[in-house]
Order: C-alpha cells, then structure tokens, then sequence
C-alpha cells in the first residue's frame, strides 16, 4: 500500500466526514441519525488487504474523534476501529464472502457498523463515560444500522467506485 | 513473506493501539490537544457548515417534517385557537374600553346632578316570560338597588327598575310601550308625557295646550314625588319633528331618545334623590361651532 494512496483514502474519508459532519447531521432521522461517514468507513476496510485495514480503521477513527461534536477522547475512535480494523483483517476471508452480493454486503455493513458503534461504547464504558441507559444506546445502534441498510445502496457503488478510482494501476490488477 | 506480512500487521497493530491509547491516556491526563483540534475544525467547518446550512435546512426538517405532520397539524389548529382567543380577547378588551368609556360618562352624569348612584353592567337583554323591552342588570338589592329606581346612561334616561332580586335588577326600558315619564321641555316651564313606541322614537304629549314645541327642544324629567320612580333632571330625549293638528287639545311631537338603547353596556341606578333639583344642568350643551368669515382679495385686472 503507497503512501498517496493512505493519503488520497485519507482525503477522501475526510471528504466524506465534511458530507457527514455539514449535510448528514443536519436531517432529523427517525429514531436516530445515520452515518454515512462509518458505512463508507467499513466499505473500505471490508475491502482492503489487512495493514490497509488497520490504517485506515486508525485513521479513520482518528477523523471521527476531531469531529466538533464529539465528546469522548481523541483517540478513542481511532481505538475502536483499529479494533475493527483488526477483525477485518483477521476475518479477511469470510468477509470475502459477504463483499460478493450486495444484499450480504449490506447486511454485513449494518452489522459492522453496529459492532463498530458497540466496541466504541464498550470502549466509553472502560474509560468511565456515561451514555446513556440501554435502550438509549440499543436505539442508536439499532437507527444507525437501519439507516445503513436502508440508505447505503444508494452510495455504496459510488464508494466502491472511488475507492477503485484511489488505487493505483498495479492494486487494481 | 505470509510470516513477514502476518509479523508486520501485528507491529503495525500494536503501533496503532499504542498510539490509540497514548492519545486516550494524553487527553484524560489533561493534555488539551483534542480541545484545539476540535476548535481548529470547528473554525475550519463552520463557514463550510453555515454555507450547506442554508442550502440544506429544508432537506433536514423534511424528515421531521413527515414524522411530524400529524403534530404540526394539530400544532396550526391550537394556534388557530389561540388567535381567535387572541382575537376574542382584543374585542373584550376593547368592549371593556367601551364599557369604561360608559362608565365615566354615567359618573360624569351622576355627579353633574348630584345623584347617588350604583354602577351596574347590562347582562342581558328582553325576557322570555314578557314582550316587554327590558334589560338586565348585574347589581341587585345588595347593591341598594330597589323597585322604581331610575336608570339612567351616560347620555340621559333608560328606564326604571321594575323588578329586583339580590345580585340582579330588571329594568324596564323608557322604549317599552307601556312606559311613561312626565318631561318638562328644557329653559321653559312647559310640560308633557313622553311614552315609549316599541322602537327608537317617542312620542311627546305637551299637556299645556298654550306652550310651544320647535325641533330641537330637549326634554328633561319632571321628577317625581320623593324621586321614584323618577328623579327630575334627566335628560329624555330631543324633539324631532312636531306634529301640527288643529283639532287636538294637546301638541303631540316626535322625540328621540337621549339613550341609544341598542348599545348600552353600562348603567347607573340612581338610589338617592339629589338635593336639589338640577333643573337644566344636564341637557347636552350645543357644541359651539366656529364661523370662519373670508373676505375674497380683489382679483386682478387684465393690464393693456
């Protein structure tokens, strides 16, 4: 993996939290709101080798802790997907499995991003934050994963698509 | 080269976990760098966020907006409420000006000719039981009132209390055909009756046969013995045309009332004679009126 390309996946994840922070944010999600920013997040480590997915879990976290909203530490995000990161990388061929359908490769976000979202709050709870009561946080987990399912058809081949377009010439082949 | 790619993406792994909770340990030790690089994105952002914001608000609220639709329907029916509330207080709080405005007026009356009197609002109009034009009044014997007391407005006369219990009077309207007064038309001795005709006009029955009667005249009540059930002084009305008729021992002429019945809110009932008669003190003076004399400039002549 070339370091233009960490770059250019990293400029365009930060790209996407510019969407997610300034447009997504904004619209009053039913129940609770949707990330595109954390699907498009798992695409791409779903999708890359395994030290691509432990970088781009870190940095990609590392993006969602510099979000002006966030509350938690720096670098708790970037913890709880280099996790994730981790498990991709480690799972890399049964995820392989899901990557080629797209209704299983839906499923398989929603489900990613709901483990992501729960390692995160596992995380929270370790370090002594408080989020909430239960249902509170089962119902942002359960919004988020819906949404994901629901909304990411949409975008989800345009993610592949850059992506695809990040790579160099030898990657792609 | 499986084993030196596994061996590098477990130092890689733990570079990025150690790291990871290096950060953590830094910023729950006090080390304010996530602090400014949330303020740093936050500058960077907003203007970008403002920009988006006024492009995209009404994408935000559309979601809010369906879930909320019932709601916000109900939501515009309580504010339609609330304006005609609104509304309805505006006319009451105009209506109480108007009854205030009465008010004073009757007080003014009253205290021009010395009469004690108790203030009482109208509450209601005619009855049921009778055709006889009544009003009635929100204050009772409790309030002093009793049968036979005269009711007068801001303007002169209404009528008598006919009938009374503790809270509330009934007074006859000076309008009811059955209702009599005698008159003395003002500045002179001449006398009359004054009955009611059912509506806005009276009928003036001068009883000195000698006496004169022009448009104009007001008529003031004679008052009766001991005060009741009139006080003298009132004003009645204004002649409005006179009936001329030869063979009649009486001159009859049409008056109108000095009380627009139809409108009064505000009463006083006058529960004490005044000490003395106020003859014409409370006929309503003429407005003077203002003659303004031009004496035209001559105009010029044409020159040659």
């Amino acid at each position: 993996m070339s370091r233009i390309r960490v770059l250019n996946t990293s400029l365009f994840l930060l790209a996407v939290f510019v969407i997610q922070e300034t447009i997504i944010s904004r619209i009053n999600f039913p129940i609770n709101g949707f990330s595109l920013y954390l699907a498009a997040l798992i695409v791409i480590l779903s999708l890359e080798e395994r030290s691509g997915a432990l970088v781009f879990g870190f940095i990609g976290g590392l993006i969602m802790d510099i979000s002006a909203t966030a509350e938690n530490p720096l670098g708790q995000w970037a913890l709880a997907l280099t996790i994730v990161g981790y498990l991709f990388s480690v799972n890399k061929e049964s995820i392989g499995d899901f990557t080629d359908t797209p209704l299983m490769f839906l499923i398989f976000i929603s489900v990613a991003s709901a483990l992501s979202l729960f390692i995160f709050v596992v995380l929270g709870a370790m370090l002594g934050q408080d989020n909430g009561s239960f249902s509170h946080i089962f119902s942002i987990i359960f919004a988020n994963s819906l949404w994901t399912f629901l909304i990411m058809p949409l975008f989800l081949p345009l993610v592949i698509k850059v992506r695809r377009a990040l790579m160099s010439n030898r990657e792609r082949a | 080269m499986a084993r030196g790619g596994g061996n590098r993406s477990r130092l890689l792994l733990i570079l990025l976990l150690v790291s990871s909770l290096f950060l953590i340990t830094l910023d729950l030790r006090g080390v304010n760098l996530a602090g400014s690089i949330r303020s740093g994105v936050t500058t960077v952002f907003s203007p970008i966020e403002g920009f988006f914001s006024k492009i995209f608000s009404p994408i935000g609220n559309f979601t809010s907006d369906v879930r909320n639709f019932g709601r916000s329907k109900s939501r515009i029916t309580e504010l339609e409420k609330e304006v005609d509330l609104l509304k309805s207080e505006k006319v009451l709080d105009e209506d109480v000006v108007g009854q205030l405005n009465q008010l004073k007026q009757v007080l003014d009356l009253a205290g021009r000719g010395e009469y004690k009197v108790v203030a009482a609002r109208v509450i209601n109009r005619g009855s049921t039981a009778t055709f006889k034009q009544t009003i009635t009044i929100d204050a009772g014997s409790s309030d002093g009132i009793s049968k036979n007391m005269t009711v007068i407005s801001e303007a002169g006369l209404v009528g008598v209390v006919k009938s009374v219990t503790s809270n509330s009077s009934i007074v006859l309207l000076m309008s009811d055909p059955t209702f009599k007064i005698g008159v003395r038309i003002a500045g002179t001795q001449s006398i009359g009756v004054v009955s009611g005709q059912g509506g806005n006009k009276y009928l003036l029955q001068l009883l000195d046969a000698t006496g004169e009667i022009k448009v104009g005249d007001n008529l003031v009540a004679r008052g009766s013995q001991n005060g009741s059930p009139f006080v003298p002084g009132v004003p009645v009305g204004t002649v409005s045309s006179v009936q001329s008729n030869a063979s009649s021992i009486t001159q009859n002429a049409d008056v109108e009332g000095a009380s627009n019945l139809e409108r009064i809110g505000v009463v006083a009932v006058v529960v004490s004679n005044p000490k003395q008669d106020p003859r014409d003190a409370l006929v309503p003076k003429p407005s003077p009126t203002v003659t303004v004399y031009v004496t035209p400039s001559p105009s010029p002549s044409a020159s040659k």
